[in-house]
């Protein structure tokens, strides 16, 4: 059963938008610029006249400066490509904090993404096609988390050539850093990287002993958490982290943490210090 | 505080077991969590037998010791009563039925008796324990063995003396072993002990609480009717138990039905009339129109009402239809004369009761061969259809005889005294003539003479499965005819065909006395036995036996909801009518030292019993609610906090 997630709080939120990278793209004929030559009002070069060419396009001045005939180049326009890949594994929903936080997570990527009349697409695994995104609410098909890994875990995730990605995803599962953030990052003009944990599993308390089952089924392990395996967790955790926020580092990516519990404003907040979102 | 069973304490082992096991196998409430791969490298906690770490104090461990430790103080009885004992009382009740008499304060010796075991049960306390026996042929417990004041208390509001006169030593006997070496008895009463089947034992006591009381009773009746006039009659014998005459009003009326009377009054009420009834035993006949449904006399209520009231049943006569067969001649007419003499016997084809020349009977093979037998008759009238019984004279069908010339016998004959055939038969002076031999094993012989069966039957077959008798004798010669034992034996085999008929042996009977009922085939539906509010259910075979139960009344015997037959049940007992020998007094006395030696009891009704037994289950439902995996997720989402 999914917790509602709250919509009026993510409309609230959607004043946002993603951030484009300032390095020029590929898309579709759009209202961003693109990296090739196309048909906006922004100077981009001059070359020789060729037959053929629009004489619109005819540099005049410059004919009347040089008498060579020139043609000016202007930047393409594109919609910009985004693929928001998202963590359905179970872990996702352990608890209904961490689920509903989930659900507004996403609610919201998607909101910052079709309101800049991008090119979205939800990525969820590498077997599953990309599945078009045209209304934020269109997500909500999509958050039952039953699976027992990510898709952050697959090789061969259909991400498009020069399109913004965002993956959303706890990252609790035994990775190398570099190795799964160089592969969402190869090929894309920018990549985002958010974790999201709840407080328990980023800063857990002395409970006593409890029997740990892992709820994608990697096993339980009865354990006795004092004060020294709060402390031995919380640094390999902080390390877990730490490594991630290093590999984007190294490949231009932003990383940004988040607990659960906050609201659907706060994380756009959050998001919007990071360099993911912007206001419009 | 102390324990009645010590050995209980043994259960206390359960709590170094329970540490142990937490010592050992360390049981932690599930808590689903993602990326267990980070938690492995904690420190892992070992299944169990491997390290011996500090044993955690966790509630769960606290739990299950204090449930232990209660269960082991229930087990062990512990009370704080100090030197607690709990008396056994064993009380036999005298369950005859003049413990029910009135006597001029509207007081019954039954009402005396249940307030002196309510005395009893308020002196043993609620600690002790109380045993109820109800007296008669086969003494039975009414409350117990050992029962709490509670349970003795309801049994005796229920109880209520119906029984005839009986011996109360049986009872004694069962009380006695109830009581064992631990128990105290007390035998309750409206009389004294009879002082030597009934006598008691130092550390009994008899406490008679009866009243001398005159009391008028019927101590008989009986219900005939005429056949030739079709004049009905009720007979009762009546007894006053006192010195003095008395009167009385004598009510008859119809039971169950309207009726409608001689004077042509569609009342239920046939007669009213009063009645002297001198002292000592006197007779009452009433006329009754034959046909007249059941009817209950009833006298004026005096001491023992049980004793006041008859339903008597119109007896329906049980005829058997005699089929004779037999050749003409001085057998033929010496049956006659003796069938004439019985009542009740009438002639008719096929009747249930066939005597036939054996010769007549083709083949005596029929019964072996498994033939049918209306083949093997050679007689002009047909052969006796199935149900009938057959006896047959003269010289055996072939099959039966052996080889050999017929003989005569004058005796000595060796007779089976126990058949009923023979039952004052003696054979004294009798020729018996024309003896043939039989062949082995054709006949089971029920006299005999010499090597040779005289008289025999038949073993059935399943195409022949009725009785039949063959008697070995030339009825033209032998002068058994003119013997005392011919008419003996007539009847004997008319009344053993009389007792086969269908429907009651009887159609009244005394409350005791076995009730036999004879169906004509297998019930269909269930047979029950239903008087007034009293019902129950009765064997569905044809031949129903079963005791008339007390208090009696008008019985009626049901198939289903179809009613088959109707009889009277009637105390109809002399002893307990007598009120004269009741007594108030008590005999013996207890024994202290065996009062002494409590009998072993639980902790029921003590209040530290239900304090364990409290303790004990909140103790083990609070454990499995601390450990039940539903809970841990709940906690868990509330203790998350926000942060992004």
């Amino acid at each position: 059963m999914q917790p509602g997630i709250d919509w009026a709080a993510v409309q609230a939120a959607a004043a946002w938008r993603l951030v484009v990278p300032r390095t020029p793209m590929r898309g579709r004929v759009g209202e961003r610029l693109g990296a090739g030559t196309g048909s906006s009002l922004e100077f981009q070069d001059h070359r020789p006249y060729v037959p053929g060419d629009d004489l619109r396009h005819v540099d005049w001045k410059a004919f009347a400066r040089s008498e060579v005939l020139s043609i000016r180049l202007y930047r393409e326009e594109i919609a910009p490509r985004i693929d928001l890949v998202i963590d359905r594994s179970r872990s996702m929903v352990a608890t209904e904090l961490k689920q509903r936080a989930y659900g507004e997570l996403v609610a919201l990527l998607a909101s910052a993404s079709t309101s800049m009349s991008a090119d979205t697409r939800l990525v969820t695994s590498a077997a599953a096609p990309p599945i078009p995104l045209h209304r934020p609410d269109e997500v909500q098909r999509f958050l039952d988390c039953d699976a027992t890994s990510g898709a952050m875990e697959e090789l061969g995730l259909q991400l498009r050539r020069q399109s913004m990605r965002v993956a959303v995803s706890d990252f609790l599962f035994p990775h190398d850093p570099d190795t799964i953030v160089g592969r969402l990052a190869r090929d894309g003009a920018s990549l985002a990287i958010i974790q999201l944990t709840t407080r328990d599993e980023a800063e857990p308390d002395v409970e006593g002993g409890r029997r740990l089952v892992d709820v994608e089924g990697r096993g339980e392990l009865d354990v006795t958490i004092d004060a020294r395996t709060v402390a031995e967790y919380r640094a390999r955790f902080n390390r877990l982290r730490q490594g991630l926020s290093r590999a984007a580092r190294r490949t231009g990516a932003t990383f940004v943490h988040l607990m659960a519990g906050a609201t659907p404003r706060q994380v756009a907040r959050v998001l919007a210090d990071a360099g993911i979102l912007e206001p419009r | 505080m102390t324990f009645a069973a010590p050995l209980g304490l043994l259960a206390l082992l359960a709590i170094p077991a329970i540490v142990a096991i937490h010592l050992l196998r360390r049981r932690f409430p599930v808590r689903p969590i993602a990326g267990l791969f980070l938690w492995q490298a904690a420190h892992d906690v070992p299944d169990g037998g491997r390290r011996i770490d500090k044993l955690p104090w966790t509630t769960s461990l606290l739990l299950e010791c204090l449930a232990a430790l209660a269960l082991a103080l229930i087990v062990s009885g512990a009370t704080l009563a100090p030197s607690a004992s709990s008396e056994h009382l064993v009380v036999l009740l005298d369950d005859s039925v003049s413990m029910t008499a009135i006597d001029s304060r509207g007081e019954s010796p039954r009402a005396r008796v249940v307030a002196r075991v309510r005395d009893e049960i308020n002196r043993i306390g609620p600690r002790g324990r109380i045993t109820l026996v109800r007296s008669g042929e086969r003494p039975a417990l009414i409350a117990g063995p050992a029962a709490f004041g509670a349970e003795a208390e309801s049994a005796l509001a229920a109880w209520m003396p119906l029984a005839r006169q009986h011996s109360l030593a049986a009872g004694l006997r069962l009380s006695r072993e109830l009581a064992g070496d631990s128990g105290s008895l007390l035998i309750l009463s409206d009389r004294q002990s009879d002082g030597t089947t009934e006598r008691i034992v130092p550390g009994e006591i008899w406490a008679a609480a009866g009243i001398p009381l005159a009391n008028i009773g019927i101590v008989d009746a009986h219900r005939s009717v005429n056949a030739d006039t079709k004049q009905g009659a009720l007979s009762l014998t009546v007894r006053n138990y006192s010195d003095a005459p008395a009167k009385r009003v004598l009510r008859v009326t119809v039971v169950g039905r309207p009726f409608k009377g001689a004077n042509g009054a569609s009342d239920t009420e046939i007669l009213v009339r009063n009645v002297d009834v001198p002292a000592g035993t006197s007779s009452i006949s009433i006329p009754l129109p034959a046909a007249t449904p059941p009817v209950r006399a009833s006298l004026s209520d005096d001491a023992l009402v049980s004793d006041n009231a008859v339903v008597m049943v119109e007896p329906q006569p049980q005829i058997v239809a005699v089929d004779d067969r037999l050749k003409d001649g001085r057998g033929k007419a010496a049956l006659e004369k003796a069938i004439g003499a019985l009542a009740g016997v009438i002639p008719g084809s096929p009747g249930h009761l066939a005597f036939l020349d054996s010769s007549d009977v083709a083949s005596g093979s029929s019964r072996t061969n498994g033939a049918n037998l209306a083949s093997g008759f050679s007689g002009t009238n047909g052969p006796p259809a199935p149900g009938v019984w057959q006896a047959r004279f003269g010289r055996p069908a072939p099959l039966l005889a052996g080889d050999g010339t017929p003989e005569d016998f004058i005796g000595p004959f060796v007779l089976e005294k126990r058949h009923p055939l023979l039952q004052g038969v003696t054979l004294g002076g009798v020729v018996w003539t024309g003896v043939f031999p039989l062949s082995p094993g054709a006949v089971h012989p029920l006299a005999s003479g010499g090597d040779r069966a005289l008289i025999g039957t038949l073993a059935p077959t399943a195409t022949a499965a009725d009785p039949t008798f063959l008697f070995n004798l030339d009825l033209e010669r032998t002068n058994l005819i003119r013997s005392p034992d011919w008419p003996i034996l007539i009847s004997n085999l008319v009344e053993m065909r009389r007792r086969e008929l269908p429907g009651p042996e009887r159609w009244n009977y005394r409350v005791g006395e076995w009730v036999r009922i004879r169906f004509d085939s297998q019930p269909a539906r269930p047979l029950h036995l239903r008087m007034g509010t009293f019902e129950r259910d009765l064997p569905g075979t044809r031949l129903v036996e079963f005791v008339a139960p007390a208090p009696g009344g008008l019985a009626k015997i049901l198939e289903g909801d179809q009613l088959r037959y109707e009889i009277g049940i009637n105390p109809l007992d002399e002893s307990e009518g007598d009120l004269r020998r009741a007594r108030t007094e008590s005999i013996g006395k207890f024994d202290d030292a065996r009062r002494e030696r409590a009998i072993e009891s639980g902790a029921a009704f003590d209040p530290i019993f239900w304090l364990l037994l409290a303790v004990c289950t909140a103790a083990m439902f609070c454990n499995w609610w601390l450990l039940s995996p539903r809970r841990v997720p709940a906690r868990r989402s509330h203790s998350e906090g926000g942060r992004a």
